[in-house]
């Protein structure tokens, strides 16, 4: 077997580290551009410096000056994002308004429902988009078209929040949700590139020649689709999340998307900033590994 | 793929038999969508109140008549706005490159980094939840404008680059055409085709987004209906077995949406 054309050659090598760091500094900027997004919102976000503890009979007039000089220190708002990223660095997202508990405790707890949630949704919605897409190509006829365009013009139809309601009448698991809204845009993208990839000329010319339909498919469609298949595993992680919010909060699933709801719902600033930048954080993460992985496939192939 | 002609046509005709008929909520509703009957509460459908009323006493055909008025004019206005800020920034980056170009992308490419229901979430946690029912569905629309515009800048700027190193632009500007002309002349009448498209790919995400906010009580806010605050009925399994027309708004949006997927236009259209 002879060794991937990426590490042949320095060259090569040289191009996937460069794109590597493009990828890591790409997500640094989106963390701190998201990061100061975050912080405009709840500097300037009703409420903000009015502190309940002050109303407290047992404090002393110290201690409340002690909380006001608190607030004083962030009333600019570089301050507040400075003194806001180095909290962050160490571990500390500050404290949660309505739940009076440490935001890196309330996410510690909750991010491993939602990861469940969202990673069995991703794999449940790709593996029946994947394989209904290739039937439809080995299909290849109207009646599957017709079908495949109404399912999924159905699905897109349903608000997520009708589909969570669903699996509560029907107690399905959440992860099936997840994947009931992932699955009809991962289906029309995947279908749509292999309907590209079999059209290309160097496969019609592989079929004219008599070859197999899973070689063709295993050698050359898959080849030609890799990249954009990459690229569409970071959108689906995205994708997701996002419908998790709705899901875990109509389904009364204990999750990070049912935590940004109840965070929006009682105005809890702080926590739906920290969650909307973990969140950011997953899916850039996620994506931009998908995008260099399907970069590195596209020169590879 | 382009629906059929025939199927595009039954799909704009129902668009339009719905539009009419939310356009004139204030004369076929029979009553208020706010006004209570309380000695009639979650009321199974009758002459009086067809499609029977809600657990506070109001009548439901009224509320789905307003609320689809509600929906379907803001996400329009709002799918208008998003596509007018990615046809200008679009624009802009296409035609002037460069710096301009690379900082719209970056930013473009950034908001649409974030999931957009998380950043809902928290741009609409900055808003009071106790405002005018009429301001909350203005924001909330608002909202959904100013975050949903970087997907169609994307399509925007693609289309302003390959106009900007065409050759008709090439003989424009060597004729002497001042810019104004050429833009009035030779861009916007090849962008149209793209940001027509765009308006209609984002009115069914806006009223969809609006549906699954107002589910969650962070869209429109009672009494004012619109679809999303309506499927909150479905929520409520007994509601609904006591009156299947608790359903009624979710067919409609099923319908409406639908029908949008069919009727966008391709480009021959704007030929």
């Amino acid at each position: 077997m002879t060794g991937s054309p990426i590490l042949s050659d320095g060259g090569a090598v040289k191009r996937a580290l460069r794109l590597f760091l493009c990828k890591a500094v790409w997500l640094v900027a989106v963390i701190l551009v998201g990061g100061l997004f975050g912080a405009t919102l709840v500097r300037y976000g009703p409420g903000y410096g009015v502190d309940e503890r002050e109303l407290d009979p047992r404090l002393s007039q110290a201690s409340v000056e002690a909380l006001r000089g608190q607030h004083h220190q962030n009333a600019s708002l570089l301050s507040y994002y400075g003194h806001y990223l180095k909290s962050a660095v160490h571990g500390d997202f500050g404290t949660s308004e309505s739940t009076q508990r440490p935001i890196s405790e309330l996410i510690h707890q909750r991010l491993p429902v939602t990861a469940r949630a969202v990673l069995l949704g991703m794999l449940s919605a790709w593996s029946l988009a994947l394989f209904l897409a290739m039937l439809g190509q080995f299909l290849r006829g109207w009646i599957f078209e017709v079908c495949s365009t109404l399912l999924t013009g159905f699905l897109l139809a349903l608000p997520s929040t009708v589909i969570a309601l669903l699996f509560v009448y029907f107690r399905a698991p959440v992860f099936l949700a997840v994947a009931c809204v992932t699955f009809p845009k991962l289906f029309r993208f995947i279908h749509n590139l292999l309907v590209e990839a079999y059209e290309q000329p160097h496969v019609l010319a592989a079929r004219a020649r008599g070859i197999g339909p899973v070689r063709i498919f295993l050698r050359h469609v898959l080849a030609f689709a890799a990249p954009a298949l990459f690229a569409l595993v970071g959108v689906s992680l995205s994708l997701a999340f996002g419908a998790a919010i709705p899901i875990e909060a109509l389904t009364d699933s204990p999750g990070i998307g049912q935590l940004a709801w109840f965070a929006a719902i009682n105005r809890d600033l702080p926590l739906v900033v920290n969650l909307t930048l973990l969140v950011t954080l997953v899916t850039v993460a996620g994506n931009s590994l998908a995008d260099y992985s399907g970069q590195l496939a596209a020169r590879a192939s | 793929m382009s629906a059929p002609k025939s199927l595009r046509l039954i799909s704009a005709f129902l668009l339009c038999v719905i539009f009419l008929l939310a356009l004139g909520a204030n004369f076929i509703a029979p009553y208020s969508y706010a006004k209570q009957f309380r000695d009639a509460p979650a009321a199974a459908p009758s002459a009086a109140h067809l499609f029977g009323t809600d657990a506070l006493g109001r009548d439901e055909f009224s509320r789905l008549l307003y609320g689809t008025r509600v929906s379907l004019l803001l996400a329009p206005a709002a799918a208008l706005l998003s596509t007018l800020i990615a046809g200008i920034l679009g624009g802009l980056a296409g035609f002037l490159g460069g710096w301009w170009e690379r900082a719209i992308l970056a930013s473009a490419d950034l908001l649409m980094a974030l999931p957009l229901l998380f950043v809902l979430l928290a741009l609409r946690a900055t808003l009071p939840l106790d405002v005018a029912p009429l301001i909350s569905a203005m924001a909330t629309f608002l909202i959904l404008s100013l975050l949903g515009w970087p997907s169609s800048l994307r399509v925007i700027w693609a289309a302003a680059r390959n106009i900007r190193e065409s050759d008709f632009l090439l003989l424009a500007r060597s004729s002497g055409s001042s810019p104004l002309r050429i833009i009035a002349r030779q861009i916007l009448p090849n962008l149209r085709p793209v940001l027509a498209a765009q308006f209609w790919v984002n009115i069914p995400v806006f009223i969809l987004a609006e549906a699954t906010l107002s589910m969650l009580g962070l869209g429109v806010m009672e009494p004012l209906p619109s679809w999303g605050n309506l499927l909150r009925g479905l929520e409520n399994p007994s509601a609904f077995h006591a009156n299947p027309w608790t359903i009624a708004p979710l067919i409609l949006l099923i319908l409406v949406v639908f029908c949008f997927q069919f009727i966008l236009p391709s480009r021959e259209d704007f030929a």
